[in-house]
């Protein structure tokens, strides 16, 4: 089942009447966590887990579509969400801080972002 | 194709009130110019500024860089796609406003990077600092969502630069460089014994303020094609993508892109120039696959023994980077790529995401989390309102003298990934 993993609620507004949309209001660590964790219980990662330019953590969101199974560990989506995760902790956390109106931006770059991948599947 | 560039050199830019280039200097009207720019009714207002070599001046954030050019004689026109129709470019002749550029600016969103001073230490690391630069700072009508404001100024941008250039078509260069590939057969026929190399090269194409188009299509959607590499300087390829301002390509590196000008001199004398790959790097993780397998396959099908690779950006698009090597390298082709590194503030971290075997031939342009102090210049176009938020900087970076303490990250070209940038390890 395709399940788009995300903190940003702006996704659930948009794809929850198209997609299975799985919203917690998680950090930036915890959602990757949370993504490892279900690459641990056999799903695929389908949308690269690194933003695109926003660095890690310059932005409090990130979503990302996997294929949710249980079975045998995916290698590739290990490695792949592993790298991830070690590449955001050489960042510091930068968005404490930010107004209504940088969120929202934030926001809508995370939806652009992950429905450019939508568009090509 | 052959394409002769006509370069024009600016010495100085000065307002007045009729638009001509004499001797030189290029006279622009602020009315005409804000009229060109204000066609869009996207778009509220436009102010137009002229930033100097040497001037005590920060433009921030800088959203792209364009050079005015104007096709004077063969098939097509400048920008096809957005300004001129859709025909194929890179024959005949173009003429270039060299020594100057148009650059827009102003915050789509709020933690936008891309910093030019025009002096000081931040000036060494821009190669917009070189330039005279034509700043024009839009805004948008009330409401305008960030996708419609991004789209409304990338294209004011090259409706004035285009403007700008047609104020040369009737002049004589003041120097005229000749570039011609050959066609396949020709090639093979012509330099037998040369290596047969090509340039594959990746375009940014994730989304908002990730973006960049050829002949006006989302490179997204695009799969790898091959354009002849003079198809570039006519400016098949746009930029719509300034987010990480020191790795990304601006309209103007399209348009004089390092790795072709190279490759140009060394064609028909130590290799064979065969052609200029275009591809993407999207966030869809089958696109990935999908792009670089293309890529390594046009690649073998060309018969290549050689090429070279340049990444757009970071993070993300290493993966992209490190498909093409790999897949490319399986094909018996050698490969070097081009990207930048991000390896902590101390240079001692890990700096790329990804990494195979096969890229055992790289060349960096330097580590963007460098940090840098740059001293308070007397004039600001644009705001600085967002300097604290961008990547590169942070709560403490706007110090209370003025100064911003800042990685090289935030300034436009820092470690630009075609070598269009000022750092070098001689």
């Amino acid at each position: 089942m395709l399940v788009i993993i995300t903190n940003n609620p702006l996704i659930q507004e948009s794809f929850g009447s198209t997609y299975t949309v799985d919203y917690e209001a998680l950090s930036y660590d915890d959602i990757l966590i949370k993504i490892r964790d279900a690459v641990h219980r056999g799903a695929s990662i389908l949308t690269h887990p690194l933003y695109g330019s926003v660095k890690p953590k310059e932005t409090p969101y990130r979503s990302v579509l996997m294929e949710m199974r249980e079975g045998p560990v995916d290698m590739d989506s290990l490695l792949l969400i592993e790298q991830t995760i070690a590449s955001a902790g050489k960042f510091p956390n930068k968005s404490a801080g930010y107004d209504e109106a940088t969120l929202n931006d934030c926001k809508i770059i995370d939806l652009s972002l992950l429905q450019g991948a939508l568009r090509s599947m | 194709m052959k394409l002769e560039l006509g370069k024009i050199y600016i010495k100085d830019i000065k307002f007045d009130d009729s638009q001509r280039i004499e001797d030189g200097v290029l006279y622009v009207s602020k009315e005409e110019l804000t009229k060109i720019a204000l066609s869009d009714d996207h778009l509220a207002s436009a102010e137009f500024d002229i930033a100097k070599p040497g001037e005590s001046v920060r433009i921030t954030p800088v959203k792209d860089v364009i050079e005015p050019r104007v096709k004077v004689e063969g098939s097509g026109g400048v920008f096809p796609g957005w300004i001129a129709k859709v025909d194929t470019v890179g024959s005949g002749k173009t003429y270039a406003l060299k020594g100057m550029a148009v650059v827009t600016a102003g915050p789509i969103v709020g933690f936008q990077e891309g910093v030019i001073d025009m002096t000081g230490p931040g000036a060494d690391y821009t190669p917009f600092s070189k330039t005279i630069n034509l700043v024009m700072v839009c805004k948008p009508v009330e409401g305008l969502k960030q996708h419609a404001y991004e789209k409304a100024v990338r294209l004011a941008g090259f409706r004035v630069a285009a403007a700008i250039g047609e104020l040369a078509r009737s002049l004589e260069p003041d120097e005229t460089v000749v570039y011609e590939t050959c066609t396949i057969k020709e090639g093979l026929q012509k330099y037998p014994d040369l290596p047969r190399v090509a340039y594959v090269h990746m375009l940014q194409s994730q989304g908002l303020l990730h973006d960049t188009y050829v002949y006006g299509v989302d490179a997204k959607q695009i799969l790898p094609t091959i354009v002849s590499p003079t198809e570039t300087f006519d400016g098949a390829i746009v930029s719509g993508n300034c987010v990480s301002a020191c790795d990304k390509n601006p309209t103007y590196v399209h348009q004089n892109n390092p790795v072709v000008e190279e490759l140009f001199k060394q064609h028909g004398k130590t290799i064979n120039f065969v052609c200029h790959i275009l591809t993407n790097e999207n966030v869809f993780l089958a696109d990935k696959e999908r792009s670089s397998f293309f890529t390594a396959k046009i690649c073998k099908m060309l018969d290549l023994d050689g090429v070279i690779i340049s990444e757009e950006g970071f993070g993300n698009p290493d993966t992209d980077l490190i498909m093409n090597c790999k897949k490319i390298t399986a094909e018996g082709i050698k490969t070097v790529i081009i990207t930048d590194e991000y390896a902590g503030r101390d240079g001692k971290s890990q700096s790329l995401a990804d990494a195979h075997a096969s890229a055992d031939a790289v060349v960096t342009a330097g580590n963007a989390n460098e940090v840098v102090i740059l001293p308070k210049l007397d004039k600001v176009i644009g705001t600085l309102d967002y300097i604290n938020k961008i990547a590169g900087a942070s709560e403490e970076t706007l110090r209370e003298d003025g100064s911003l303490e800042v990685e090289i990250q935030v300034i436009t070209g820092a470690t630009s990934e075609v070598g269009f940038g000022c750092l070098s390890a001689r």
